[in-house]
């Protein structure tokens, strides 16, 4: 059972790496999430910037 | 207009998930209200821990009530340590980044209000008072009573609602691993708390163990481990204002975790009567997790390059790089710790309590409080004080670190002394030090948290600079955003791929319930077929004292310090008897195997002290045991050792039957039957020549059955070496001997009041080498006097020695005694000679059926004083009745005269 378990995470994590090896498409859309993130952070933050009662409506854009 | 502090009345948001254009709604309220109830929780808790640090070296501060005691705050340290600091911090946390992450906001504030509520009202605030009013649960990391565990897991499902629901309506590819670590925490926390909180009240003993081990690495694993990296994969790149260097390796982390995690739990339990497979399927995980930690570690600090400055300048991302690193240590600590071969050297020992708070202050806390940090700079309205922040940060990593290294050094100092044969109480005495250490070290820890807590309600209103700060409108900053490679069009429309976190969460939900069935159900199942096959079908089941005390004994903690679980290791069966096997624990609901050794196993107490030394130790230890650091019970007692109330009979009842169907099964006879000895030939088993010297289902070094071969230890004759051994003796006299005996060895000590029979004036007889050396090898049966032989044998000569000293040389026998010989020595024989023997050397046809046995008066010599004492009142707790009205003044002079005649005068039969 335990060699079993060992094989199939070591199988998995090895299909994973030669996915992102050999596919370019499948490697942009894992990182995806990572900008996705911080373009939503920025969205936050500049709302709260806005927020701030000596703000300029129109900065930052 | 996005109303950024208030909850949006705008439903449009919850529509489209693609939509960028209105933000999801941020409930502030609630993260201010879940930051507070974490604060005010890590003091009290830190208080605990402190408390909790300080009896290790004050035993008797505050130890009067029983709401103070040791167990019970202990309890209650790592227990609000769970739920009211990391709990409340990580729910702050999610009302956070949930909005940001899932671009929803979380579903109801009215739900976030009520699981609150439930948090802190149900759970926390109750968990602490019942435990402490002695309502709890003796398993670790599960301590709150079971009507507090109701309430945690509707929190979880409350959980699942209010923080899940909205990442499902949220485009999946574009959740970032922190939504992932929040989502899995959640939902598997929820899954495996039931199943380390209940099922051990149902599974018994090693199977329940099983259930058990898993939950104290889930707790970790399943809990703190997923929500504290959530935060620290949100603050990196957030403060960095640069992606982390790649999603992928975090998302190989992330499900290599939810893998691997589940399967280490069985590692606690090394070297157990728990299947072998299972343990070694648990070290294979630590391996692998250990791999894992590596590669998430790896990603973490590659995110922060080129950004050395910021990691220092932002107090936040330092926490958050310091919870990285400790995260680092802490793992690869853990996964070595698996390994046999440090794991039977260090488990049980302070080694691991420095691990447990390197992976709650250094990893989590610190993760937590950077995590905390971050987003209070982004709340409006908040005040937030740098400089305090940064003293904040300062003092925890001094006393964390100053906390490890003394824990560690305890730990190798304990294991060190326990692979010998020195007594217990050596090791303890060993660390008292490091004790002291430890409890010094919480205090900055404690000061860094108040001042963390000043950090967040002083300073400046801290929103607003911060805003400035991050945003730096200009095209600068945009383009740090705004660099994405547009996600291939290719990819998306790969109809497979759009299921692949469906699939991938449902293999992560399948490698849970494996980690159940590899881990806990089938070694489960095995046990249970051997306890079929081998225990007694006449084991019976605890009285309901027994019962009774077996509730007291969980309750006050005992479980904590003393284990129930003899390894399969020589080191431990030699020091306490035959290793724990699995059917002795079926009727132990739930099982109380422990995980920590400060006092010694205890799963071979039948028959091995006395029920005064048992109670005088429970009233005070110190009583008995002079440099004891085990907490007193005095309201189990009515005011002194001698007035127990049934509480302490019913403890004593319970901690009386520890290792009784052992003893009275057979098993040992059994065992030598190849066919029924477990498969467990890969371990050290304690079939080395040291170990089954004598029958092993008794601690050797306690009894090891009493032995006509106890070495006679002279001592020296030189006057010089002679003197120096008796100064040796004296200092091991006060400190092993000393409570009982009394320090000038009058029988006076503290205990000797509430022993039966008192323990012996050393100044009122005169005993040979042989008899001081038999007594100290075997100890007195039927005794509060146990053997010391596992002392060395320098440390044995000099308390004879050191005894030796404290009789006076009497005076020789007046010439008008030898008359009255001839008459003790005929009124010996009528009315002694069946107890003592006819030539007095306690050999007499009652002898073997009385304990203590009958004095040898060939190898003591009682003042006369003393003899004339004992005739006069006889020795209570022992078969010598009072002559007193029996014998007339003058036969009791010549008794006397008689028996101290005996001494050292050739004798016949058995030695004793």
């Amino acid at each position: 059972m335990i060699n079993l378990i060992v094989i199939v995470i070591s199988a998995i994590m090895f299909g994973l790496v030669l996915v992102w090896w050999r596919w370019p498409a499948f490697r942009s859309w894992i990182e995806a999430p990572k900008y996705f993130m911080l373009r939503q952070e920025h969205r936050f933050d500049v709302a709260a910037f806005r927020t701030r009662p000596d703000a300029n409506p129109g900065e930052p854009q | 207009m996005t109303n950024y502090s208030e909850h949006s009345s705008d439903r449009r948001e919850r529509g489209n998930a693609q939509s960028l254009g209105v933000l999801p709604s941020v409930e502030s309220s609630l993260i201010r209200a879940h930051v507070f109830a974490s604060l005010v929780a890590v003091v009290i808790s830190a208080l605990f821990g402190i408390l909790v640090a300080t009896k290790f070296t004050f035993p008797e501060f505050l130890g009067g009530h029983s709401w103070l005691t040791w167990g019970r705050l202990r309890y209650n340290h790592t227990q609000g340590i769970f739920f009211g600091w990391l709990g409340n911090a990580f729910l702050a946390f999610f009302y956070y980044a949930v909005p940001r992450l899932a671009n929803r906001p979380v579903l109801s504030r009215k739900l976030g209000w009520l699981l609150f509520f439930i948090w802190n009202f149900t759970v926390v605030v109750p968990g602490w008072v019942l435990v402490l009013a002695g309502f709890s649960q003796p398993l670790e990391w599960a301590e709150f009573p079971l009507v507090v565990d109701a309430f945690v897991v509707l929190a979880f499902i409350l959980m699942v609602f209010e923080f899940v629901l909205p990442f499902l309506k949220a485009r999946l590819s574009d959740l970032y691993v922190s939504g992932w670590y929040l989502i899995g925490g959640i939902i598997f926390t929820m899954l495996a708390y039931p199943v380390g909180n209940f099922v051990p009240e149902m599974v018994p003993g090693a199977r329940g163990a099983a259930f058990s081990g898993l939950w104290i690495h889930d707790a970790v694993g399943l809990f703190v481990t997923p929500f504290a990296l959530a935060i620290a994969y949100y603050v990196i790149p957030t403060v960095t204002r640069r992606p982390i260097y790649s999603h992928f390796l975090s998302m190989v982390g992330f499900w290599v975790l939810f893998f691997i995690y589940p399967l280490n739990g069985t590692h606690h339990y090394v070297y157990s009567a728990i299947p072998m497979a299972a343990q070694k399927g648990a070290i294979v995980a630590s391996a692998y997790l250990g791999m894992d930690v590596i590669l998430v570690v790896t990603n973490l600090l590659l995110s922060l390059r080129g950004s050395s400055g910021t990691t220092s300048k932002d107090v936040p991302l330092r926490f958050v790089w310091f919870g990285v690193i400790s995260y680092l240590v802490v793992s690869l600590q853990g996964s070595g710790q698996a390994f046999m071969p440090v794991n039977r050297f260090i488990h049980f020992t302070d080694w691991v309590i420095g691990h447990s708070h390197l992976a709650m202050i250094g990893f989590a806390s610190f993760t937590a409080l950077g995590g905390i940090a971050h987003m209070w700079q982004r709340i409006p309205g908040t005040r937030y004080h740098e400089r305090m922040m940064n003293w904040s940060f300062w003092l925890l990593a001094m006393g964390l670190t100053l906390m490890i290294t003394d824990l560690t050094i305890a730990g190798l100092v304990e294991a060190q002394v326990w692979e010998t044969s020195a007594p217990w109480i050596d090791s303890v005495r060993a660390v008292g030090s490091y004790w002291l250490v430890r409890t010094l070290s919480g205090l900055p820890i404690l000061a860094g948290f108040v001042l963390f807590w000043v950090s967040l309600v002083t300073g400046p209103r801290s929103s607003e600079a911060i805003a400035s700060a991050t945003i730096r409108p200009g095209a600068e900053n945009d383009a740090a955003y705004d660099n994405a490679p547009e996600v291939s069009r290719e990819i998306l429309s790969t109809s497979w791929l759009s299921y692949a976190h469906v699939v991938a969460f449902g293999a992560g939900v399948g490698f849970f319930a494996l980690s159940f069935l590899v881990l806990a159900i089938l070694p489960g199942k095995e046990l249970a077929d051997e306890i079929k096959r081998v225990a007694p079908v006449t084991m019976a089941t605890l009285t309901a004292p027994e019962q009774r005390g077996r509730v007291i004994y969980g309750r006050e903690g005992c479980a904590y310090c003393h284990t129930q679980q003899i390894r399969f290791l020589a080191a431990d069966v030699r020091r306490f008897g035959a290793p724990t096997e699995a059917w002795e624990t079926k009727y132990d609901y739930p099982q109380l195997w422990g995980t920590r050794r400060i006092g010694p196993d205890l799963s071979r107490e039948y028959n091995i002290r006395s029920r005064d030394w048992q109670l005088t130790h429970l009233y005070n230890p110190r009583f008995v045991v002079r440099d004891s650091v085990m907490p007193p019970y005095p309201w189990l007692f009515g005011g002194s050792a001698n007035q127990p109330t049934q509480e302490a009979l019913d403890l004593l009842a319970y901690l009386q039957s520890l290792g009784r169907a052992r003893q009275l099964s057979g098993f040992e006879q059994q065992a030598l039957v190849p066919s029924l000895q477990p498969a467990k030939s890969d371990m050290a088993m304690p079939r080395e020549a040291s170990a089954r010297a004598t029958p092993p289902s008794v601690p050797i070094a306690m009894t090891g059955g009493y032995s006509d071969s106890a070495p006679v230890l002279h001592p020296a004759s030189n006057p010089g070496d002679l003197q120096e051994e008796v100064s040796r003796g004296e200092t091991l006299f006060a400190a092993n001997c000393a409570s009982c005996h009394g320090a000038t060895g009058g029988g006076d000590g503290k205990a000797a009041a509430s022993l039966l029979p008192r323990p012996a004036n050393l100044t009122a007889a005169r005993f040979s080498d042989q008899r001081l050396s038999s007594v100290l090898w075997n100890g007195i049966v039927g005794s509060a006097m146990p053997p010391w032989r596992q002392l060395p044998t320098e440390d044995l000569r000099a308390l004879v020695a050191y005894v030796d000293s404290l009789h006076l040389p009497a005076p020789a026998p007046a010439a008008q005694e030898t008359a009255s010989l001839e008459v003790g020595k005929a009124l010996f024989a009528a009315a002694c000679a069946s107890c003592h023997g006819a030539t007095g050397a306690g050999d007499g046809p009652a002898a073997a059926a009385l304990a203590p046995p009958p004095t040898n008066f060939h190898l003591k010599k009682p003042t006369e004083q003393r003899a004339w004492e004992v005739l006069e009142d006889g020795v209570p707790g022992t078969a010598m009745p009072p002559w007193k009205s029996q014998l007339g003044e003058g036969e009791r002079h010549a008794l006397v005269a008689y028996v101290r005649s005996l001494y050292d005068t050739p004798q016949e039969g058995p030695k004793q």
